[in-house]
């Protein structure tokens, strides 16, 4: 019976010199600037246009397709993925779990996943042959920054709800980077020299977001999708005029 | 005063965000028509916290003519967090709907607010504030 107390005992004291350990070692993990694990709420953005200050710098192709977009067609209206640079514009947070090896991005708009191999593989050779809605990423570290490359990312996307579009030869760049323990920036490369006339970027804040009272939630988009049926053509940009000299 | 100044604040962001919820998967003007506002008062029929956004379905009464309107508002678990639940809105519930027109003519509209018969708000700017 005594040694059963004693053993209580020892293991009590062992449990409380173990959660201030814990909870410094949670600290400082928030710390390392590499250390960009945890739940993160987006900046939404419907426009990307809002976040440039204007509109990209189109070819005269991109700009006619702009000029002509119908917003009824949008992908994700029919429940099509967002392609994985609209998922982080997007009103809905997401979880980035992070291994050396792979970095896992768990989004709740559509339930929707992303993996960046930072194993310092290549793009496998046939993948531009089998587009993926949310592209194919690999991602390396330059300093504290995190950069995740992607390509093959289905022409069928929109890069927001807006409209603005994109072809199969889009190469998408993403920056992220701790700017505090609570704030990542992220900024986006879009380089397609069939829609765009140069690369262009935007950046966005990911602030950081309490799974503890909070939650990843479910949106599964084909539960209750009634606004299909009730979509109507809408070309809301047919007065854009190009100006290539001025973008 | 500093904390009235935090509850206001915190207030007037939840509105704004709650604002931006909106029709993320696709742009509000190619469903509702931003030029056709509408107010329709009338009993909750049926509820459905479903994704991509929430519908609600109410029978409006015009003169001896009962029409069951659908009115659809945010996504669930923009509105969950922004403290609404399920059941902040009951079948047999009167509440009156401000809102937009469907752009197909069909009774659907897209809830703005919805207020009931006490006059507390529910849902609150779910939805329409889209910027297209």
């Amino acid at each position: 019976m005594k040694r059963g107390v004693g053993i209580c005992a020892i293991y009590a004291v062992f449990l409380f010199m173990m959660l201030p350990v814990n909870a410094a070692s949670q600290t400082s993990m928030r710390k390392d600037p590499r250390d960009l694990s945890g739940t993160w709420r987006n900046q939404y953005t419907p426009n990307l246009a809002d976040a440039l200050g204007k509109q990209p710098p189109f070819t005269a192709y991109g700009a006619e397709r702009w000029r002509t977009v119908d917003t009824s067609k949008d992908p994700t209206g029919i429940c099509l993925p967002p392609g994985p640079s609209r998922v982080f514009t997007s009103p809905f947070p997401f979880m980035l779990v992070q291994q050396d090896n792979v970095i896992g991005l768990l989004f709740e708009y559509q339930t929707l996943w992303r993996a960046v191999y930072m194993d310092g593989r290549a793009h496998p050779p046939d993948i531009l042959d089998y587009p993926e809605f949310m592209g194919h990423s690999v991602g390396r570290w330059e300093g504290n920054t995190l950069v995740i490359d992607t390509v093959a990312i289905n022409e069928r996307t929109w890069l927001d709800t807006a409209g603005h579009e994109h072809s199969p030869k889009l190469h998408l760049i993403e920056r992220i980077r701790k700017v505090s323990d609570d704030k990542l920036e992220w900024t986006a490369t879009f380089d397609d020299p069939v829609f765009f006339a140069r690369p262009w970027s935007i950046t966005r804040t990911f602030t950081r977001f309490d799974d503890k009272t909070d939650r990843i939630m479910p949106y599964t988009c084909n539960e209750n999708n009634r606004d299909v049926e009730h979509l109507k053509p809408n070309q809301p940009n047919l007065d854009f005029k190009y100006e290539p000299d001025k973008q | 005063m500093m904390n009235k100044m935090k509850c206001v604040l915190a207030l007037l962001c939840c509105f704004a965000f709650s604002s931006l919820s909106a029709l993320a998967h696709h742009s509000f003007a190619a469903q509702y028509d931003r030029s056709k506002p509408v107010t329709l008062k009338g009993t909750v029929t049926k509820m459905e916290w479903m994704n991509p956004h929430i519908y609600f379905h109410i029978d409006v009464k015009d003169a001896d003519v009962v029409v069951n309107w659908a009115i659809e508002g945010g996504a669930p678990s923009m509105l969950y967090r922004n403290g609404w639940r399920i059941d902040s809105l009951k079948v047999g519930d009167e509440v009156t709907v401000d809102g937009w027109l469907a752009k197909d003519g069909t009774n659907l509209a897209n809830m703005r607010t919805a207020t009931l018969a006490n006059g507390k708000t529910v849902f609150g700017a779910s939805s329409g504030g889209d910027t297209r």
